[in-house]
Order: structure tokens, then sequence, then C-alpha cells
């Protein structure tokens, strides 16, 4: 409120320093949320190519797998699947777009030869070795997908909150510092009409007791 | 309850008649064509209620109270196979006992893997002896002991007594070494398959070639079940072989090739499978090239084993069909009739998880292999 601020020099060059500050703030600000954007726009062609891979494999992995439980039995896949007891690991490192930390993330044995499937060769038909692939291939694609659009969702996050900080300097506190140095600026005015004002009065009291004592 | 015998004079003293005439009815039950045709528009539920009213009855009963729908189905199939096998386990006597034994321990191998798997994964012990299926010579307590077993060293302990026990002793230090199943599994699958044709003794006289394309009818019983096991062999090593050179698996053929076929020897498979061209050009001219050749095409064009999987299961229930044909009362009839149980119980639960799974009509008709 313009009212709260005290008409000064000292607070209107405050005000000037701020005003300049938040002109540059938001100029930088603005070019951050259009690089956002356009690295969001990169990374969201990207996350859709690989949503549609990630569908598409997860199509094909299902069916292989319902036609592997169909042919085989389930008491059978369910046994190759219990023949392994590792898991793939799952590296998360972080990498920087324009200050947004996005993850990055690494697997290690998702796809695997038919000998580290852990069930037997011998016992074992290719039905199993499809579902089993299909299902390496939808897994790396989850990997892939999570990435990409947890990349997608920090990127979208900080977008909102840099637009949220662009429009309150655009549209509040530029406008109120605005406000301010012009309420300041016009009452500095007013005190120095004031002042003139005051100071041809005490000029003419003045001149008018000195034109009284010569008289006298 | 009292069984009545053929009395007869068979060499090793096997009841051949009496065993031949119980799977000659037991095979008459199996399902035909008009009850394939009516499965497949069922549902899986309707499936189950259909199968209460032929041979599964008895299963789909016991099992209705703790499994519903397709599961329901499966472990019924399951349990009825296991029945109906050892039920020829107690029919049969002498010699003829020992082949059909030697076909049944496949289910051995399997509930052995299964207690194996079960227990490095540590699932819960009745979800084990849910997927066993005991239709094979290992008995309850053998059985019990496995699913008792705190570790996969306990497992192969209580394997002790069987023809298994050796080999994953053996192969023993190589799980410890990986930690994989994979060398245990492979043990027990090589054993079961080398057991299965070191003791079939070969008549003298022409073998019976049929899966060459060419049927000789010279062969004695055991001549072409010999024959038969060849070929079974050499099938699971056309499909390990090509499986392997499509992997690109860097594997010891010990791993993968089964001793006793007449497709592949360890030193040429090693060779071929570092290279899928000649591997399939060496199929091609096999004996069994006539019958692949469209699976071998498909696999070219689509990269797909499945036409493959599918041509070798329709060359091995062509077999077991002829089988059951040739000798009357003999040891064919009944590995055909094992072979044509093995298949009307893979038929049903591919049409109930085909039709669970939201497969169409067509779609389950191509997997199925029929009769």
């Amino acid at each position: 409120m313009a009212e709260d601020v005290k008409p000064t020099r000292k607070n209107l060059m405050e005000i000037d320093d701020r005003i300049e500050l938040s002109e540059r703030g938001h100029d930088t600000l603005e070019k951050k949320r259009d690089g956002l954007i356009m690295e969001f726009m990169e990374i969201l062609e990207h996350a859709q190519t690989v949503r549609g891979d990630l569908e598409a494999s997860y199509e094909v992995a299902q069916k292989r797998l319902n036609m592997a439980r169909a042919m085989e039995g389930d008491v059978a896949i369910r046994g190759a699947s219990a023949a392994l007891k590792e898991h793939p690991e799952i590296t998360i490192t972080s990498k920087n777009i324009m200050g947004v930390v996005v993850p990055q993330i690494e697997s290690t044995s998702v796809k695997k030869r038919i000998d580290q499937r852990g069930y037997g060769v011998l016992g074992t038909n290719s039905r199993i070795d499809e579902a089993a692939a299909a299902y390496e291939q939808l897994l790396e694609e989850i990997i892939l997908a999570a990435e990409v659009e947890t990349a997608m969702k920090k990127l979208l996050d900080e977008i909102e909150t840099t637009k949220r900080r662009v429009n309150a300097l655009e549209f509040k506190l530029l406008p109120d510092l605005y406000e301010n140095k012009a309420f300041i600026e016009q009452k500095l005015e007013e005190q120095e009409r004031e002042e003139i004002f005051r100071l041809k009065k005490i000029k003419a009291k003045k001149e008018r007791q000195e034109a009284a004592s010569s008289t006298e | 309850m009292t069984r009545l015998r053929y009395v007869g004079s068979d060499e090793g003293g096997s009841n051949l008649a009496y065993v031949n005439a119980r799977v000659r009815a037991r095979r008459a039950a199996l399902l035909d064509e008009a009850d394939y045709r009516k499965l497949i528009r069922m549902g899986p539920n309707e499936i189950a209620r259909f199968l209460e009213e032929t041979e599964y009855e008895r299963e789909v009963n016991a099992l209705g109270a703790r499994h519903s729908g397709v599961d329901l189905v499966e472990y019924a199939l399951n349990e009825n196979l296991s029945r109906h096998f050892r039920d020829m386990l107690d029919w049969a006597d002498g010699h003829l006992y020992e082949q059909i034994a030697r076909y049944l321990r496949k289910f051995d191998a399997w509930n052995i893997k299964t207690a194996l798997r079960g227990i490095y994964t540590d699932s819960e012990r009745a979800e084990i002896e849910n997927d066993l299926i005991r239709a094979g010579e290992l008995s309850d307590a053998q059985l019990n002991a496995m699913l008792d077993a705190a570790n996969v060293e306990a497992v192969i302990e209580a394997s002790s007594g069987t023809m298994f026990h050796d080999a994953l002793v053996e192969a023993f230090d190589a799980f410890e070494e990986t930690n994989l199943l994979f060398p245990l599994e492979n043990a027990i699958d090589r054993v079961f398959f080398e057991n299965l044709i070191s003791g079939v003794a070969v008549d003298a006289g022409p073998a019976a070639r049929v899966l060459g394309g060419q049927r000789l009818s010279t062969g004695s019983p055991t001549d072409i079940y010999h024959e038969f096991l060849i070929a079974e062999i050499d099938f699971v090593n056309v499909r390990n072989a090509l499986r392997i050179a499509r992997s690109g698996a860097e594997m010891d053929t010990a791993d993968y090739l089964i001793e006793g076929g007449r497709l592949f020897d360890a030193a040429e498979l090693a060779r071929l499978v570092r290279n899928m061209d000649d591997l399939v050009a060496v199929i091609r001219e096999s004996r069994y090239g006539d019958r692949l050749s469209d699976a071998l095409n498909a696999l070219e064009e689509a990269e797909s084993m499945l036409e493959v999987e599918r041509a070798i299961d329709v060359a091995l229930v062509e077999y077991g069909d002829w089988l059951g044909s040739r000798h009357p009362v003999s040891v064919c009839p009944v590995v055909s009739y094992i072979l044509a149980k093995e298949l009307e119980v893979r038929n049903i639960r591919a049409i109930a998880r085909g039709r669970e799974a939201g497969l169409s009509e067509e779609e389950i008709r191509e997997e199925l292999v029929m009769p």
C-alpha cells in the first residue's frame, strides 16, 4: 500500500533500487520460463514416444504371457518365474536442466540371456523365453518412461513456479513499487512546493517586517 | 480292491494285455473333436461345469471349494493327470512298469524342480504343494520331505534314493557359485532324458523310421518306442539349439544338448549355434526337415520360435497316434495314451486360459494341437 510508505528520498532511492532489481529478475525469470518451456516441449515429445513404446511393449508382453500361460499352464510359468531370486539393479543419479534437478535412472541386468534367467533350458521352451524377453523389454521401457516422465513432471512444476514468480513480479510487486515510487515522488514534489510556498511566505513576511522597521 | 489281471507270459513279467485293456478304456473316455468345439465357445466357469460331467468330475468336485474359474480347471486337470498316470503305474508290473515309469519320471523331475524353485524363493509351503503334479514315482513322504526342506541343499538331500540325487549333488557347486537354479534344473532334466533312452533295449532287426518321412512296419514295439524317444530327444535338441542360437548366449553344449539323439553331436552343435543360418540348414537337411520346413520359414521371416514349437508338438502328437495303432498289445499304446492324455490336458487348459485372457476362438484354435 502506497500509504504505508514514508515519502522520503531515502525510501525513493530504495524503491528505485528494488524496481531495477525486480525488473532485472523479471527479465531473467521470463527467459528461464521460456527456456524451461522449450526443454519441456522437447521432453514432452520424447515422453510421448516413450509412452507409445511402453504401451506397445505392454500389449506384446501381456499377449506373450497369456499365450505362455495358456499353452504351458500357470503352474509352469509361475515355476519358471520363481527360478530367479535376483532383481535388476536400479541406480538413480541426477542431472541439472536450467536449475531443475531431474533423475537419471540406469538399470543393469534387466535384459538377460537365456542362461541368466534361472530356469533350466532343457525343461522349458521358447514360449517361456518369449514371455520373459517381452517382460524384460517392458521393464526397460518402464524405467525409461519413469526417467522421462519424472523429468517432465519436475520441469512442469518448475515452469509453474517460475510462471507464478514472473506473474507476481509483473502484476503485483512491480506495480506496487511503481505506485509507491509515484506516491513518494508526488509527496516529495508536494513537500517541495509547500517548502517553496513557505519560504516565499517567510520571505514576504521578512520583507514586510523590514519595510515596517524602515518606516518607523 | 481286487483287480483282474491278465496273467500272461510276457517277457520281464509284464502284464501287457491287462494294462492295454485298461488303457484302451481310458483312451475311449478322452474328449473328442466335438467336445473341443463346444469348449472353445465356453467361458472358464462353463468349462469347469462341463468338466464336472466328464472324467474330471472327481477332481473338479474335490477342488471346487478351494479354487474357482481357470485355476480350478488347471488344478483339476493336473490332479486328474496325476491320478490317471499313477493308476497306470499301479496296474503295470515288471518290465512294462519300468518302461512306463521311465516316461512318467518327467513328473518327478517337475516336482523336484518345483520344490527347488519354491524353497529357493522362500515361497509358502502350500503354494509349492499346489504346484506339484503327483504323477511320477516319488512318494508323498519324499515330496513332503522336499516341501519341508529349509534350503536348496536340504531339497537335494531329500531327493536321495532317486535317480536325480547324484546329478543334483554334482551340480550343487555350480549353483553355489552362480546362485542360479539353472545348473540344478538342467541336471534334473538331463538325468530324466538320458535315463529315458538308456533303459530301452533296441530289438534286433531294422529300426522303424517314422519321423524321417518313411514308415517301416517291421519294427518291434520296443524298436518303435526307442525311435520315438530318439525323435523326442532330437526335437528337444532342435528346439534348444534354435533358442540358444537366437539368444546369442555363450553356453557349453553340455548345458543344452541331450545325448541319445541322432541329429547333433556336441562338437557340431557347438559350431552350429554360433551361426543360425547353418543351424537351420542342417535341420532342413535332416530327417525332420520336411516336417519342420514351414516352421523354419516362419522362424526366418518372423524370428519367432512359436511356429517351430507348434510343428514339434504336432509331429510328436502324430507320432503318438501312429504309435498307438502299431502293436495293440505292447508298451506303444500305453505311451500313446500318455501323450494323448497330456495333450488333452494341455488343450483344455489352453482353451480355459485363452478364454480368460480374452483370446478369440480363432486364436485359441490356432494354438491347439488336435489329436
